[in-house]
């Protein structure tokens, strides 16, 4: 085994005291920040103790409300403010079905017509009647099965902005120096490992999967997942290299990705990241965030492939058939 | 629907930060760890600006809205816009930018 070179230690133990160094330094001014608030309303204090609820884990307690409010119907009946009156799932797949002469419009044009039909105005969550259209929508039209919840798992949101992320680490040792980049923009790769770790072991043992897993990853809000800490190892198992199904709402372009890491985190604005490759082909070399649609892959075999959805591919063609002929 | 959400959220871009915690996090637990204690400071940061603003008074009134409906920005931002008759938008936005610049100075000086 080959000995780090000198200094490495002592580089190791810096970093490791930089971190260390802002956890205290945030945790300080954490402490603080609600010391300053419980003096100046004591009520308020009062208010969240009585209720059993921290102001600092209110996102746990949001998502507590939502989930309830899904459960008993109040919100999963009552349409989000700025939803569409949605059209009877029969009638947007007879819609795409009219279309005698698919060959005169580009497929991705069916799709972004159709998911238009369907979206609310504002990003945001979606209700069980827009994402079950949507899952006929896709079977339809890209020929993928996907579920928005699936095997009783649902993502925090599955109509969000994703952001750009960077290239993981596939194995110990890995350096942009032997990882395939982008020819423009490319993001470098991140400091640490994903959520799940390493990809493979050694560079020796890295196969197409591990490869394909790195590239076209995306990453999803498990951390903010309400039962995400009472249902370990299971959720983590279950959401490790999760197949999803990405679409660019804007101009349809679609992307089958897997889960490889967790984020982004709730103050930037965004509800999923995509690795450079998937963010390239979702937008090109420049875009950097824009909304989309994120569906988990219905895989039990494990036969669709990681990488974009060609439209044009004989695969979709033929599996247009049975929706333009019905 | 199973969403975690704040009202406010939609206010907060904090790209810069979160770029600069990537840097210094050698681990996704320290990076969520980071995440979490960031977001405790926002979410004291938003409330005590909006009880700044808002009337005594009307306390109550918007914390139990606030507490069964945190996530609902038409709801609790209307009430806020009656209340206080100000944006109040604009107003967290400011208060929460000046957040963002303080915190990257704490995250930029921990890299020195």
């Amino acid at each position: 085994m080959s000995k780090d070179p000198a200094g490495t230690d002592l580089l190791i133990n810096r970093e490791r005291v930089d971190t260390e160094f802002l956890r205290n330094k945030l945790k300080l001014k954490s402490l603080e920040v609600k010391k300053t608030f419980n003096q100046k309303y004591p009520h308020v204090e009062k208010f969240f103790a009585k209720r059993g609820i921290d102001l600092g884990k209110i996102r746990e307690h949001s998502a507590k409300i939502i989930t309830t409010g899904a459960l008993t119907g109040t919100l999963l009946f009552a349409p989000p403010i700025g939803a569409k009156s949605l059209p009877p799932i029969s009638e947007i797949i007879k819609n795409i079905g009219d279309l005698k002469n698919p060959s005169n419009v580009p497929q991705q044009q069916i799709l972004l017509d159709a998911i238009s039909q369907i979206l609310p105005k504002r990003i945001g969550p979606l209700d069980r009647g827009q994402e079950k259209t949507l899952e006929q929508t896709f079977q339809n039209i890209i020929g993928v099965k996907t579920k928005a919840n699936l095997e009783g798992e649902h993502l925090n949101t599955t109509y969000g902005y994703i952001g750009a992320e960077q290239h993981l680490m596939r194995y110990p040792g890995d350096t942009m120096a032997t990882h395939p980049k982008l020819p423009e923009k490319d993001e470098g790769m991140a400091p640490g490992r994903g959520a799940w770790g390493y990809f493979t072991s050694s560079r020796s043992q890295m196969s197409e999967t591990d490869v394909k897993r790195e590239k076209w990853y995306a990453v999803v809000q498990t951390l903010y997942l309400p039962d995400w800490n009472t249902r370990q190892p299971y959720l983590r198992d279950w959401y490790k290299y999760r197949k999803v199904l990405v679409v660019n709402t804007v101009n349809g372009n679609a992307v089958i990705a897997d889960i490889a890491d967790s984020g982004p985190a709730a103050w930037t604005g965004k509800h999923f990241g995509g690795s450079p490759e998937v963010m390239n082909y979702l937008g090109g070399p420049r875009y950097k965030k824009g909304p989309v649609i994120i569906f988990f892959v219905d895989d039990p075999n494990n036969q669709v492939p990681l990488g974009p959805v060609d439209y044009n591919s004989e695969y979709v063609k033929n599996f247009l058939g049975p929706a333009f002929n019905s | 629907m199973n969403m975690s959400k704040i009202f406010w959220d939609r206010l907060l871009t904090l790209d810069d930060l979160d770029r600069e915690i990537r840097k210094v996090a050698k681990t996704h637990e320290e990076r969520e760890e980071i995440w979490h204690l960031i977001d405790e400071i926002v979410h004291h940061k938003a409330m005590g600006c909006i009880l700044d603003k808002l009337p005594r008074d009307h306390h109550e009134e918007f914390l139990t809205m606030f507490h069964n409906s945190p996530h609902d920005e038409d709801l609790l931002f209307g009430y806020l816009e009656d209340k206080i008759g100000q944006n109040v938008e604009e107003i967290l936005k400011q208060e929460l930018g000046s957040l963002a610049f303080e915190l990257l100075g704490e995250v930029k000086s921990s890299k020195k």
